[in-house]
């Protein structure tokens, strides 16, 4: 009877937590974002998440078959893989992209380098850049209701506000899992049941927001702050593919240069670069540091550790100021010196720019409401920054000046109105019109398209179609041959910016028809 | 408020079982056993042979050299052998056997309250010595060698042990709930060795009752406090209850004098009070017998010798109908298995657990890979990075896993081993490491020397 009993060394006992629970857990804390993923952007993306799951469980199974080694795709760890993959893919990608993805991400990133706790990359984040290289567009243009749209970030990029809530909800269109209170929840559950390392999530988040207010030239204007926090993969980033264990270092202070690095160079992507996805490049950098970063910095027992060598040897502590190393100290105040000199250098521009803004656009309105003799501004902050109206595309009414006579009588309104479905970026012009509605004209205060092409909406010959007409809405003739009022003719080859240009001044004529005037 | 170190582990404590059975003295049939190396230092030398009548309390073996301890006869009867036995460490080592006669008749002049007020250091010294008192809490380090540091001014905190933290055990918490006068008068003598040092004794506040029992022992005791703990192991491992205490981490290659502090076991201190006070040396201690496989789980006052199958009958033997699939003395974390009961328990044994699962079992059929997941690097109480010393030791690269890992330093507290979702068997190649690590800097020093 005794040889049944077990003779093997201490300890005895195990804690219930396995990799496959570890694996489920994670699963299961991305289960909310991607959630939110299906019921905005529907099937489709229901169906890149099913499939991109499918395909890496599939993909290590095959290769531990084929190469006849233990069985692993059970683990979980793949299917974590395909999930986390799937959540940084548009909801309209074509269906062979999760496919090819995870097929890349667990044969080539993970099973090549040794399988579960080898790859050198995150092979989620990896598999994504594979497919943006390969694919580029498809996976980057978002659709809205099945209309393009630009994704929050591409709207950030180009400095105009977005909608905070929006981004905050995952209703802003963008990647599947770009619900940032969904990934919020997974990611602080994470973390409070001790899955994931704080030291990593938080100094990225940290270092992020410092930086960015520091040099994203807004200061730490919350809005601005929150929208980069939570657009373009922050959060996920943060606290789903940095946190990942193999790729991060492994003492705590080596973790805290880590999520500072990842942080650091996100936010610097995001100030002078242009790509929406730059947060995984820096993460995928923060990866590749990794081994360097492991290889200066492993932490010494307690017991050979400053503090405690001066404790064995009964000295006191130095005080807090005295224990932080004089560089450290230097380096942060050089820092927060040169951020809120180059804060208040953008406070101080701002200004001017605005003036110069101002003053080319006064100009602007004189020349089509020629008979004012002042301007007076209209309310128009509740428009500031969204899309005006469901009809025009990507408009945004900027400004609108109502104009006085001598006398103070009513002489006219303009209204200044940006575009950004120009074929070369955005198109700004001012619509003036009558007292009674009467179109006086339009002047162009930004517009740089093609030359010979789009530009040519410049010139006389366009612009003053417009002019004389007493209409509800221009309506655009790509063929040309207009003969009513409202009919405009396209410039030849350049309808895009013709179509644009006619969007805004009918939202512009909307707008003054229906708020400036009070119809 | 409660004090704890960084790192640790909350295995289930399982305490329930045993904690509310009160200490029982059991008085053994059978032949008694006593091996000459129980504690840490030289085995020490026979002084009876066969044939010889021994009475409870007589000296049957005595200390060879300084770092050695005495060995006591715990029963009355005829030495009936001198020779090799199965000890728990699984190995063959030499033991004096007793036939037992069952009266227990005890030496002349022990058990009788002196007093002690005007005892000299020497004389609680030389008394601590003449008992044969060893550590109780595992290691059996001879006491009277730890309470004889260099500079005993130096020492700063005299730490009764009471933190109990391996799971299942709970001996030491009845001693304290039915001992804590006598504890605290062991405390005292203690404290007259050291004239500069605070007592503290630590306790994890899973045990309200000892609290409240040495709590009151202690009111009028100026030097003496009881401090609660956070119920995590190691809280009990020496290193940690230094850190706790006072706040110093100390390496392996320093002793705990050396940062000013003496920690001893409570069921030490206990045997310390018996030894100065009564004259009584160490020949019985407590003794947990637990675990799922147990009948009635119970704590017990065990005398030395006694083999370890007629104490689990005192506890009612195996429960019928389950399959045991380990015996260990000692706790689940760093207790031994037994591949028999018939090894006699000795001065260090804290407890017989019997265990229907086998975490070991479990961990072989769920072992992965390691995912660099870094639990077994956030519950060191060490500081170490185990799962960069796994990678090490299985590479063979012996010096990066002692010099830029400090490998060494592993207290073998088998936290990392607990926590890994892998079931790495972390701690057990640590052990493995360190030994053929002292291995070969013997041969090189043996080397050297020729
Ligand atoms: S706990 Fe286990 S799996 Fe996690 S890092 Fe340590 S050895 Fe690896
Ligand atoms: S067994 Fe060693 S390495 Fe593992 S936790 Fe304990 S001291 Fe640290």
């Amino acid at each position: 009877m005794n040889t049944a009993w077990n003779l093997s060394s201490g300890p005895h006992i195990r804690d219930s937590w396995t990799t496959g629970f570890i694996m489920r857990v994670v699963f299961l804390s991305l289960v909310p974002a991607a959630a939110v993923g299906v019921a905005v952007n529907g099937l489709h993306a229901l169906l890149v998440i099913v499939l991109a799951v499918l395909s890496s469980v599939a993909s290590e199974l095959v290769f531990d078959k084929l190469l006849k080694k233990p069985d692993t795709w059970l683990d979980g760890s793949a299917a974590v893989t395909g999930l986390m993959l799937a959540l940084t893919l548009s909801p309209s990608t074509p269906l062979y992209a999760p496919v090819l993805g995870s097929v890349f991400a667990i044969i080539v990133v993970k099973c090549c380098f040794g399988g579960l706790g080898k790859n050198f990359v995150n092979p989620a984040l990896a598999a994504r850049c594979f497919l943006l290289i390969s694919f580029g567009r498809s996976m980057t243009v978002y659709q809205v209701d099945g209309v393009t749209a630009a994704t929050p970030m591409a709207e950030l990029a180009a400095g105009r506000a977005v909608d905070i809530t929006k981004m905050f909800l995952g209703t802003a269109g963008g990647v599947i899992g770009s619900c940032a209170l969904a990934l919020l929840i997974g990611g602080l559950f994470l973390w409070s049941m001790d899955f994931i390392h704080g030291q990593i999530c938080f100094s990225v988040l940290i270092s992020f927001t410092v930086f960015m207010g520091l040099f994203g030239g807004q200061g730490f204007d919350p809005r601005f702050l929150l929208a980069h926090l939570f657009g373009g993969g922050v959060i996920l980033g943060a606290f789903f593919m940095a946190t990942d264990y193999v790729t991060s270092p492994v003492s705590r202070l080596g973790q805290t240069i880590y999520g500072v690095l990842i942080g650091v160079l996100g936010a610097m992507f995001r100030i002078f670069g242009s790509s929406p996805d730059s947060f995984s490049y820096s993460v995928i950098i923060g990866n590749l540091c990794v081994p360097l970063i492991d290889t200066y910095i492993v932490s010494k027992p307690f017991a050979f550790r400053k503090a405690a060598i001066r404790a064995q040897n009964g000295e006191k502590r130095k005080p807090l100021l005295k224990r932080i190393p004089k560089p450290v100290i230097a380096l942060t105040l050089i820092a927060l010196l040169s951020g809120i000199a180059l804060s208040g250098v953008y406070a101080l521009t701002k200004d001017t720019i605005d003036e110069k803004r101002r003053e080319a656009s006064s100009a602007a309105y004189r020349a089509v409401v020629p008979n004012a003799e002042s301007f007076e501004y209209a309310d128009t902050s509740e428009l500031a920054g969204q899309v005006y109206g469901t009809d025009y595309g990507r408009v945004y009414i900027n400004e609108a000046v109502i104009g006085k006579d001598a006398s103070g009588n009513v002489a006219g309104y303009a209204v200044s109105v940006t575009t950004a479905e120009g074929n070369d970026g955005d198109i700004t012009l001012c619509i003036g019109v009558d007292a009674d509605g009467t179109v006086n004209g339009i002047a162009f205060t930004e517009l740089n398209e093609t030359p010979g092409m789009g530009m040519r909406c410049g010139e006389p010959a366009f612009m003053d179609q417009f002019a004389g007409k007493n209409v509800t809405a221009f309506k655009l003739l790509k063929g040309g041959g207009a003969v009513s009022d409202h009919e405009i003719d396209a410039i030849s080859g350049a309808t895009v910016t013709s179509s644009a240009v006619v969007n805004a001044v009918n939202a512009g004529l909307d707008y003054c028809s229906s708020v400036l005037r009070g119809e | 408020m409660n004090h704890t170190f960084l790192g640790g582990v909350h295995p289930k404590g399982r305490k329930e079982l045993s904690r509310q059975s009160p200490l029982r003295r059991f008085d053994p049939t059978g032949e008694m056993v006593f091996p000459l190396a129980q504690h840490i230092g030289k085995p020490a030398k026979a002084i009876v042979s066969k044939n010889d009548p021994v009475l409870v309390g007589q000296r049957i073996a005595e200390a060879d050299g300084f770092v050695s301890a005495h060995v006591i006869s715990s029963c009355s009867g005829k030495v009936k052998a001198v020779e090799k036995r199965r000890t728990v460490s699984g190995a063959m080592s030499e033991c004096i056997v007793i036939e037992n006669d069952g009266l227990f008749t005890p030496l002349e002049g022990m058990g009788v309250r002196e007093d002690v007020t005007q005892i000299s250091v020497q004389d609680i010294l030389g008394r601590v010595r003449d008992a044969g008192i060893i550590g109780l809490g595992g290691a059996g380090f001879p006491t009277h060698v730890k309470l004889a540091p260099k500079q005993p001014d130096k020492i700063r905190y005299v730490i009764a042990n009471g933190a109990e933290c391996e799971p299942y055990l709970t001996c030491n918490d009845q001693l304290m709930r039915t001992q804590a006068e006598a504890i605290v008068e062991g405390l005292e003598l203690m404290l007259r060795l050291f004239p500069n040092a605070e007592s503290v004794i630590g306790i994890e506040n899973n045990k309200p009752e000892a609290i409240a029992a040495m709590e009151k022992a202690v009111t009028g005791h100026s030097r003496i406090r009881v401090l609660p703990l956070v119920t995590k192991y190691p809280q009990g491992g020496e290193h940690s209850l230094i850190q706790t205490v006072a706040g110093v981490d100390y390496p392996v290659t320093k002793l705990p004098a050396d940062v000013g502090c003496i920690v001893e076991n409570v069921g030490t201190i206990y045997a310390i009070e018996r030894a100065v006070v009564f004259r009584e040396p160490l020949f019985s201690h407590v003794i947990t017998v637990t675990g799922e496989g147990v009948k009635e789980p119970s704590n017990f006052i065990v005398r030395d010798g006694t083999s370890f199958a007629e104490l689990l009958e005192a506890a009612g033997g195996f429960r019928e109908g389950v399959q045991v699939r380990k015996v260990l003395t000692g706790g689940p974390m760093m207790g031994f298995a037994l591949s028999s009961l018939e090894i006699p328990v000795q001065k260090t044994s804290n407890a017989l657990t019997v265990l229907l699962e086998d975490g070991c079992e479990r961990a072989d059929r769920q072992m992965t890979a390691c995912l660099h997941c870094g639990r077994c690097t956030t519950v060191c109480p060490t500081g170490l990075t185990p799962q960069l010393m796994a990678d090490a030791a299985q590479a063979g690269d012996l010096v990066r896993y002692e010099k830029k890992l400090y490998g060494l330093e592993c207290v073998a507290c088998g936290s990392c081993t607990y926590v890994c979702p892998a079931k790495r068997p972390l701690t057990q190649t640590f052990k493995q490491t360190k030994a053929e690590i002292m291995a070969r800097k013997r041969a090189a020093q043996a080397g050297g020397k020729k």
